[in-house]
């Protein structure tokens, strides 16, 4: 159990420290999940073989071995994943949460963070609508399935790349 | 203690100094090797709590410290362009030229406080003999109040255009930025003043400031500068500007729906600054704009036009009739751009685009006596075709056939190489 607790603790970083930061993770998980009755933080550790499955499906670099996973239950009843992680938009970074259903559709993309002076409109519910439902890797690029954002051109592909190895990770490693 | 030894290398797990747009690789090995590093704390960790549990536990352990992910507080930025012009009908008239290139830094004192500066040589070489140019293009502070609200003080972009905040040659199709946004919008346009900017959760972005103006005394009618671009000829850029006049500007943009953009901008203000023994003290310069722009799939397609009015001026014309270039009362502008990338090979991604676009830096003169008039400037046109080949991410090479409409000698075949960081 040791690992879960660096992870809730980091899941529930406060954000109040940035005037950027628009959701806590705990607010978010509330958000994806409003059913679910627990949260539980689990350590999810990709192995070199789900790493190249991942590389595959998403046709970028893994990144990373360990993703911080929260699991939301509903009494035992599993309903989903929410999967916390950040990128760098043009200059900074936007930290995220992709919310999963269990057959690995992308159930909501919530922004955390959005430290750059433009492009923030990544948080724009109509284009983060653009991911709901769809599984990794089909329609989950900038141009192909998911619209450019005029003037935020960085930041929406790099919010898109990394939603779309959230969602191929978790076709490859969480799905049941 | 190990346990705050354990959240502190997640912290820095998280922590990492990811580098402005640094690829993958390199932070993938990175992160790959605190990893490494946590799992043996952890080793550490399961060791140390066996010891622990054969002793009696005196002490709790102390609250870990909570992580918060964030980049490094510098980051180095830059862009720059080389371009080869060859005019088809004259080629000694061909041309090379490192148009640009601009190194910049983004400094965040605080989560919530950053400055943002950018210095920018033009024409490669600057000295008393040499046509380059060094400018301070942008140097501001910004501080953020929450929900997306941000104010900046300083030398910064006017939110006009679609270009003029976004210019750098990786953002534009061909070789050369388009003429509407140089003749009639002067980007780079920046001012010195104050400003605030924010955003709605439905996709509405709005820009609003008060900062200098322009300076209508520098206007030069013997020179041809001022018909190539009105406020280009008497723009401040932040350098011992004239400031008893401030001007305003305001800009909204919507984004509502994914894909596209529709926005507009304004800018007013007085241009004469009480400057002694000037004709055309209530002079008053304008400028607005409406843009749009749409991605469709792969297609990118926008549109813009552009106008200016330089009011107030009929006692300073009247001083300057006979001159080349007396001041215009109006000029303006407008384009149409299409774009298609086609599917990416690899990092490599090539689109090819058209543009069309028509301006008159000088559409009216006013306030002349009766057969002084000089005579209107002409509606030019001006058909670009050409491809931008990115690769990657960060580097742009461009080609690109311009035909100009009023004068077929100036028809030109450009070349460029471009990136940005």
């Amino acid at each position: 159990m040791r690992a879960p607790v660096c992870l809730t603790l980091l899941a529930a970083a406060p954000a109040s420290a940035f005037a950027t930061d628009y959701l806590t993770a705990d607010q978010a998980q509330r958000l994806m999940f409003p059913d679910a009755t627990s949260f539980r933080a689990q350590d999810l550790a990709l192995d070199s073989a789900q790493m190249k499955q991942v590389e595959q499906l998403a046709a970028l670099p893994a990144r990373s071995v360990h993703w911080h996973v929260i699991a939301a239950y509903k009494a035992d009843a599993l309903l989903g994943w929410m999967v916390l992680d950040n990128v760098v938009g043009k200059f900074e970074l936007i930290s995220y949460a992709v919310g999963l259903n269990l057959d690995a559709s992308i159930k909501q993309v919530e922004v955390l963070s959005y430290r750059e002076s433009h492009g923030g409109e990544v948080r724009n519910p109509a284009w983060r609508r653009q991911f709901v439902g769809k599984r990794a890797p089909a329609g989950l690029s900038v141009g192909d399935g998911i619209a450019n954002i005029s003037g935020a051109t960085l930041s929406c592909t790099h919010l898109t790349d990394g939603v779309r190895r959230i969602a191929a990770i978790a076709q490859v490693a969480l799905k049941k | 203690m190990n346990k705050t030894i354990l959240a502190a290398a997640t912290a820095a797990l998280f922590a990492l100094p990811l580098a402005a747009r640094a690829d993958d690789a390199a932070l993938a090995a990175r992160i790959e090797q605190l990893a490494a590093e946590l799992e043996k704390l952890k080793a550490e960790l399961q060791a140390t709590k066996a010891a622990q549990a054969a002793a009696p536990a005196a002490v709790p352990a102390p609250a870990p410290v909570a992580a918060e992910p964030q980049g490094p507080a510098t980051v180095l930025t830059g862009y720059g362009e080389i371009n080869y012009n060859r005019p088809v009908h004259n080629s000694a008239g061909a041309q090379a030229d490192a148009r640009r290139v601009v190194l910049g830094f983004e400094h965040r004192f605080d989560p919530k406080t950053k400055v943002v500066a950018e210095f920018e040589w033009e024409h490669a070489v600057t000295s008393a003999d040499d046509a380059g140019e060094a400018a301070v293009e942008q140097a501001y502070v910004e501080r953020e109040f929450g929900h997306g609200i941000r104010a900046k003080a300083g030398l910064f972009l006017m939110p006009t255009g679609l270009l003029n905040t976004s210019h750098e040659p990786t953002a534009y199709y061909g070789v050369e930025r388009n003429f509407v946004e140089t003749a009639i919008i002067p980007t780079t346009w920046r001012e010195a003043g104050f400003g605030l900017s924010g955003e709605t959760e439905d996709g509405l972005t709005w820009d609003a400031g008060i900062t200098t103006g322009f300076d209508l005394s520098k206007w030069d009618a013997t020179s041809e500068e001022g018909r190539e671009s009105p406020l280009g000829a008497i723009h401040q850029e932040g350098q011992l500007a004239k400031s008893r006049d401030l001007s305003v500007h305001g800009a909204l943009n919507w984004r509502g729906v994914p894909g596209l953009l529709v926005g507009g901008s304004v800018f007013t203000g007085k241009a004469a600054h009480g400057t002694d023994n000037f004709p055309a003290q209530d002079a008053r310069v304008t400028l607005w704009d409406m843009h749009a722009r749409w991605t469709p799939g792969a297609w990118d397609l926008a549109a813009l036009y552009a106008r200016g009015s330089i009011g107030g001026i009929g006692d300073l014309n009247l001083t300057l009739a006979g001159n080349p270039t007396p001041v215009p009362s109006a000029f303006y502008g407008w384009y149409v751009q299409g774009a298609y990338h086609l599917p990416r090979s690899g990092d490599y991604a090539l689109t090819p685009f058209a543009r069309y676009e028509r301006f008159n830096t000088a559409a009216r003169y006013s306030a002349f006596p009766a057969g002084l008039e000089p005579q209107a400037g002409v509606l030019q046109n001006v058909s670009t075709v050409g491809a931008n080949l990115r690769i990657g991410e960060g580097v742009v090479l461009k080609a690109d056939y311009q035909k100009f409409g009023q004068d077929k000698n100036l028809d030109r075949l450009n070349l460029g190489a471009g990136f940005a960081f």
